[in-house]
């Protein structure tokens, strides 16, 4: 399974790096267009909500003086001047039905004491009252006008005392002639502040008395219309100790709201015009205009990121289509490689090196795995080389061995026929001449010393017979095959052999009688071994078989000598072969040595078998004379074979 | 009498088979080595010479030779303690060796073999 693969690292990076220098400056400008505009924004709304409370003072104070100057015409009409009391009451009539804001009207003489008196809520006849000592006399008598004196009708409704001195125009010079004095309603600034500001709104806008805080007016009448009627103490105090005629900012309350506020002053009043907003309300064009950057911005920075990502992958596709192609070259697969854009660019060119590359690793592998191939094909061919050289060695060894095992006991028999047939020689020569002196002497001495001489004569025989025995087996006498016809040649072999009475002998010849070539003396040698060694080991009585017996296939032929004796041990059976092995009491070792050797030079074998209790069967196997190949030198097979037949 | 020289390196085995042949009746003379055998036949100049294949000095086959030079009548019988293979035996007899014998030889049949030879022997 191959590694996950880690896509688009290079498309990460690249996009990144495209947005950072892309996006950052950017977003550092818009940062300071957005403070920017959001400062001129708030400059702007601060400089509208002035405005506001300019524009307001101004009908403020517009307002008031349309009373004042209602009160100065009239006053300063000389049919009024002349203080013509039914005069005077009509022209106070007339202004009653024009001007509803006007309660009551009044008018006195230059002492303070009332003369006139009429009001929209006073009985028919009103109490007149002296004036004298009132400020609004004392100011009026002195600079002409007087405009204060708030107070709350009946408790609730804003009022403020207007009053205009009465002046006879025609005297020289003009004489003060009294004063007309109005209580006016200020409702209508609450009604005018609370079209401009709907209680329904954000906003709201007040007109305050800045010596002693008394709210005059304010955008919504539930502020207003109550006996306590005050703004904010907050407020006020921060309003009351400017100095400037208008001005305005932000204010953070007690209670945590912020506002924004301006306030202006009333031209030649102490009157205070005051709007507020609250700073969210009111730098909501602000908040959208930036919120809509916001949003600009992060579409701006979606695209730019899929734009980014879009690019991105449109270049390092190429360059990942390249590394599937290295990883599949990596795993060895020359073939199927993802097709390969080849653009007019570094790309385009790093694909062609690429796929150049890549047939020249092909072609690059492709030989290392011919070489390869050849090499395991030479190592085999090697290693079988050397796997038959060494079992030609080995064969060779254990032939030499053999050889030289041969070897040695054939220089051993040769000094034992040297250095002990001499002594035999003296020993047998030193008998003759006893036996032939005491023959000669006297035929009557001790038999017993004939005795002797016979067991010695006999002894030195039988040396001699083991000496003879080591000598055959060790000679490399030259093989001497003739072409016999087997079972005649055994026939007389059998016939001459001197077999004791109590052996049987059992002959079974295969019906066919096959021609072989055989040095007659090497085999008729292994043949009496085995007789002899047969008949040895059944002293009492016992069957010796030869049987004959052909091969199916005609080309060898078996000869099997078997024993009805003992048998022999299986642990016995495989060391029989050996030279020197033997059970005898008496024995060379060498008699089935000579065997297998006389078998061996005939290119035959020998086999055995042997039952314990039973007896024992060796199969000596030679091959059959093929016809067609010429008789070996030596006696014609004529010669031999019918003169045995006969 | 029939005189015969024996050359063998073994003592025991030259006196015996001496005195055997001595008991035979033929005249023996002895040598220990192919040397010494040489000056022996010279001086006595034997019908007979056994001697033995293999000496100290030299060969049996060398003595053979020498002694068939010096004398065609000389009956020239070899000893050996071993098988003689048909090349060497051929050899001896080309060299003018009369006859083998192997030890321990039959002194019976080697008498009788020396006095057939003997008078197959052609006079001069």
């Amino acid at each position: 399974m191959p590694p996950p693969a880690r896509r688009g690292k290079l498309a990460y990076k690249i996009l990144f790096w495209f947005l950072l220098i892309s996006l950052a400056p950017m977003g550092v400008v818009g940062y300071h267009l957005v403070g920017i505009s959001q400062a001129s924004l708030r400059k702007e709304t601060l400089a509208m909500q002035e405005s506001l409370a300019v524009g307001f003072a101004d009908t403020v104070y517009k307002y008031v003086t349309t009373f004042r100057n209602v009160l100065a015409e009239t006053a300063g009409i000389d049919e009024f001047a002349s203080m013509n009391s039914v005069k005077q009451q009509q022209y106070l009539n007339r202004i009653m039905q024009v001007h509803l804001a006007v309660l009551e009207l009044s008018v006195s003489n230059v002492q303070g004491s009332e003369q006139m008196r009429t009001g929209r809520f006073l009985g028919p006849a009103p109490e007149m009252r002296s004036f004298e000592g009132e400020e609004f006399f004392i100011e009026t008598m002195r600079r002409g006008q007087y405009i204060g004196k708030l107070e709350r009708f009946q408790g609730l409704y804003p009022t403020a005392t207007i009053a205009v001195a009465v002046v006879d125009q025609k005297a020289q010079p003009a004489k003060a002639m009294g004063v007309l004095m109005a209580r006016v309603s200020l409702n209508g600034l609450s009604s005018m502040l609370g079209m401009e500001f709907p209680a329904t709104g954000k906003s709201a806008a007040a007109v305050v008395d800045k010596r002693d805080g008394f709210l005059i007016a304010h955008s919504s009448p539930k502020e207003v219309f109550k006996p306590d009627a005050r703004i904010s103490d907050e407020v006020l105090k921060i309003i009351t100790t400017q100095t400037a005629p208008k001005g305005g900012g932000e204010m953070a309350l007690a209670d945590g709201r912020r506002l924004l506020g301006a306030y202006a002053d009333v031209r030649d009043l102490d009157w205070v015009v005051y709007v507020q907003q609250p700073v969210e309300y009111a730098y909501q064009t602000a908040a959208e205009m930036r919120n809509q950057i916001f949003r600009v911005l992060v579409w701006v920075v979606l695209f730019t990121i899929l734009l980014s990502l879009a690019v991105a992958g449109h270049i390092t596709q190429p360059i990942r289509l390249l590394r599937e192609a290295a990883a599949r070259l990596g795993r060895g697969q020359f073939e199927d490689l993802p097709e390969m854009m080849t653009t007019n660019d570094e790309i385009g060119d790093l694909a062609q090196t690429f796929l150049a590359m890549s047939e020249s690793l092909k072609e690059k592998t492709g030989e290392l795995i011919h070489a390869k191939q050849e090499l395991e094909k030479f190592t085999k061919f090697l290693e079988k080389r050397v796997e038959a050289r060494t079992r030609e060695l080995k064969s060779a060894q254990d032939e030499l061995i053999k050889k030289e095992r041969l070897a040695a006991i054939g220089q051993m028999a040769s000094v034992v026929g040297h250095e002990i047939r001499n002594p035999l020689a003296v020993i047998n020569n030193s008998i003759y001449f006893i036996k032939t002196k005491l023959g000669t002497a006297s035929a009557g001495t001790d038999p017993k010393i004939d005795k002797h001489i016979r067991i010695i004569e006999s002894e030195i025989k039988q040396a001699n017979g083991i000496i003879n025995e080591i000598l055959t087996y060790s000679r490399t006498r030259e093989l001497k095959p003739e072409r016999v016809f087997l079972s005649a040649w055994l026939d007389e072999l059998l016939s001459v052999y001197p077999f004791p009475p109590h052996i049987v002998l059992d002959k079974q010849f295969d019906p066919i009688n096959p021609l072989v070539d055989i040095d007659t003396t090497e085999i008729q040698q292994a043949i009496r071994n085995l007789m002899n060694n047969g008949i040895e080991v059944m002293p009492q009585n016992g069957t010796v078989s030869v049987h004959t017996r052909v091969a199916d296939d005609r080309k060898s032929v078996a000869i099997l000598i078997g024993d009805t004796g003992p048998g022999i041990p299986a642990d016995v059976l495989d060391k029989i072969f050996a030279p020197f092995f033997t059970t005898k009491a008496r024995g060379t070792g060498l008699g089935l040595a000579v065997v297998r050797k006389v078998l061996d030079r005939h290119n035959g074998s020998v086999e055995v078998e042997s039952v314990v209790g039973r007896g024992t069967v060796f199969k000596l196997t030679v091959p059959v004379a093929q016809p067609g190949t010429p008789p070996p030198s030596g006696a014609p097979a004529g010669a031999a074979g019918p003169q045995h037949m006969a | 009498m029939v005189k015969l020289l024996i050359i063998d390196d073994d003592a025991h085995l030259r006196e015996s088979l001496a005195e055997v042949l001595e008991l035979e009746g033929f005249e023996c003379s002895q040598a220990g080595a192919a040397h010494s055998g040489i000056e022996a036949a010279k001086k006595v100049d034997p019908d007979v010479v056994i001697m033995d294949i293999q000496l100290p000095d030299s060969s049996g086959f060398q003595i053979c030779q020498t002694l068939r030079k010096r004398s065609r009548q000389t009956i020239l019988i070899m000893m050996t303690g071993r098988f003689l293979s048909s090349e060497e035996k051929k050899q001896g007899f080309e060299l003018g060796a009369d006859e083998y014998i192997t030890k321990p030889f039959d002194l019976a049949e080697l008498s009788i073999r020396i006095k057939q030879l003997l008078s197959r022997r052609t006079p001069g």
